[in-house]
């Protein structure tokens, strides 16, 4: 947050300069953002790392010492170290250290993950190996419910990804048990109230739908993501503010679901491109020109919207597609360098008389407000 | 982590004690299957004969790790799902896989015969010859020795006949019990 406390200080002394803003207004904001300090400080976080390779650190003292131990006392030491970061997070949250505690519950979960691979391990268990890593996620969902607590929920997410990943590379096939899973995680993050969760959760769904295509008919339906993008984006765009009287958040959604469209399209174009050239030396098709001019004109219509809307986040990715969509026209087709001119050349026309449109429209608001 | 002391108490007493019971579960049902499981012996076929032992961690290949696509009875088992595959002791005292079916078949138990559950990370053929052979895992192809001792097993290995002692339990689980070096027991798992 402390961007944000930033650029209000510089706002407020000159607001305080031009008269608009009081002293003791100001005073009063200053007092509002220092009380308004996330949880996650730089302390905790490091903490949280500290836990992460705590976790490392059992697992592999554990596995190092395989021939000095028994079961027995392997077992032993994996549940100490278990009720230990779980005891230590009581005596944390006791003493008012909410930040660490969250670390020593995120080390639990480290610690409970471990113990699952070791003991599969110790017993040379294999079975489904995604199997284990779904005890692990569950068993993190479990300890957010119970401890309401937003590390516990970030380790869930990431574990419901690695989970349905691995069962996509082994099956070969698209995985809808995800879903269930992250629609559960996702309530839960709705009822703890922590926003950056609900981003995890955009997060974790783009990244398991992004690949999906492969998964689907011919195993090149990207068309299904680029078209869930767009569609999910003009609903951001139309039913914006609908959504932000429930909850604030449809700029977010918006940029998440850009981000789906432009993957689905340079999937399409760029990626799994192999069936669009017939030979060797074609580098250059119609279906690369439509999907090049689709995506462009995706972008842009995004970064129109993003400006109107007052959305920086979807503008900069925006700009980001539009700059990686562009390279990877050029590295395609590299060597018909005619071609690629002619069509940077339409492309610069297609955005120049963009911007022109642009400008007038922004002459003309600040006019309409005026007489407004 | 809101709340007063006695409730984080008590939440963070439940998720040890479930995330507990987990681990509890897991080790006990090992146990289970690894002392009351039907016992059978299946040789070991290198799968890599240049490092079957790479450190502390060994692949096991078996005979019955690739089975001909004939085999199969009903349903083709969808990729990475479980299914059933039934071996038959023949005269000279080896196991051959003779029927692969997605269901586990209801046969009453005989010295002869043995259910094993198998997955395959890849679908099953459609239109292929049926002598075509699909790769089976049963949950029995790695085996954690001892650090310092996966060298020893290799040298063994390559001059030994290997073959694993499992545990079979009636839904068609397997565990490795031990490790046989030309038909002795040299490794022999305690079960804690």
């Amino acid at each position: 947050m402390s961007w944000y406390r930033h650029k209000v200080e510089r706002d407020l002394a000159h607001w305080q300069t031009a008269g608009w803003v009081s002293e003791a207004g100001a005073g009063a904001i200053r007092a509002d953002l220092l009380s308004r300090r996330s949880p996650f400080g730089v302390a905790p976080i490091f903490a949280m790392l500290g836990a992460i390779l705590f976790g490392c650190a059992v697992m592999s003292f554990v596995a190092a010492h395989w021939t000095g131990m028994s079961k027995l006392a392997r077992l032993t030491l994996l549940l100490v170290a278990l009720w230990g970061c779980y005891a230590a997070a009581f005596a944390l949250f006791r003493r008012g250290l909410a930040g660490f505690a969250q670390a020593a519950v995120l080390a639990g979960i480290a610690i409970f993950g471990a113990s699952i691979m070791l003991i599969a391990q110790m017993y040379h268990m294999e079975g489904n190996p995604p199997d284990a890593v779904l005890t692990w996620a569950l068993g993190a969902l479990l300890t957010t419910v119970l401890v309401r607590s937003p590390a516990a929920l970030a380790a869930t997410f990431v574990l419901g990804v690695v989970w349905s990943s691995y069962e996509r590379t082994l099956a070969g096939a698209a995985h809808w048990e995800f879903l269930p899973l992250w629609g559960a995680t996702t309530i839960v993050a709705g009822w703890l109230g922590w926003r950056p969760g609900l981003h995890l959760a955009a997060i974790s769904l783009v990244l398991w739908l992004v690949p999906l295509g492969f998964f689907l008919f011919d195993h090149h339906a990207h068309w299904i993501v680029a078209a869930l993008g767009a569609l999910a984006a003009l609903g951001a765009a139309v039913a914006g503010p609908a959504i932000d009287r429930r909850m604030r958040g449809s700029a977010a959604l918006f940029a998440y679901a850009i981000i789906l469209a432009f993957a689905g399209l340079y999937l399409l174009a760029f990626v799994d491109e192999s069936r669009f050239y017939r030979a060797p030396d074609t580098s250059w098709t119609p279906q690369l020109v439509l999907l090049a001019v689709l995506t462009l004109a995706l972008l842009l219509a995004a970064m129109l919207w993003a400006l109107m809307s007052g959305n920086r986040g979807a503008l900069w990715l925006a700009y980001g597609g539009f700059a990686l969509e562009v390279f990877s026209i050029y590295v395609k087709t590299f060597g018909t360098l005619l071609d690629t001119s002619l069509f940077f050349l339409v492309a610069a026309l297609v955005v120049s008389a963009l911007a022109w449109t642009a400008y007038r429209l922004h002459r003309r608001a600040p006019a309409a407000e005026a007489s407004a | 982590m809101i709340g007063a002391p006695t409730r984080v108490l008590l939440s963070l007493a439940i998720v040890a004690l479930v995330q507990t019971a987990v681990l509890a579960y897991m080790v006990i049902d090992r146990m289970r299957l690894i002392a009351s499981g039907r016992e059978i012996t299946l040789p070991v076929v290198p799968v890599d004969p240049r490092d079957l032992f790479r450190g502390e961690y060994a692949r096991l290949g078996y005979d019955v790790g690739s089975v001909p696509l004939r085999l199969l009875e009903g349903p083709r088992p969808r990729a990475n799902a479980a299914f059933w595959v039934t071996l038959d002791k023949m005269p000279d005292g080896n196991w051959r896989a003779v029927k692969v079916t997605s269901e586990r078949p209801r046969e009453p138990a005989s010295p002869d015969r043995i259910v094993l559950k198998a997955r395959s990370s890849y679908a099953w053929p459609h239109d292929s010859p049926p002598e075509t052979a699909v790769r089976v895992r049963y949950g029995i192809e790695s085996y954690f020795v001892p650090e310092g001792q996966g060298r020893k097993l290799e040298a063994l290995a390559r001059e030994k006949k290997l073959a694993t002692l499992l545990a079979v339990d009636g839904n068609g689980n397997a565990a490795i019990k031990g490790i046989l070096v030309d038909g002795v027991l040299q490794y022999e798992e305690p079960l804690f």
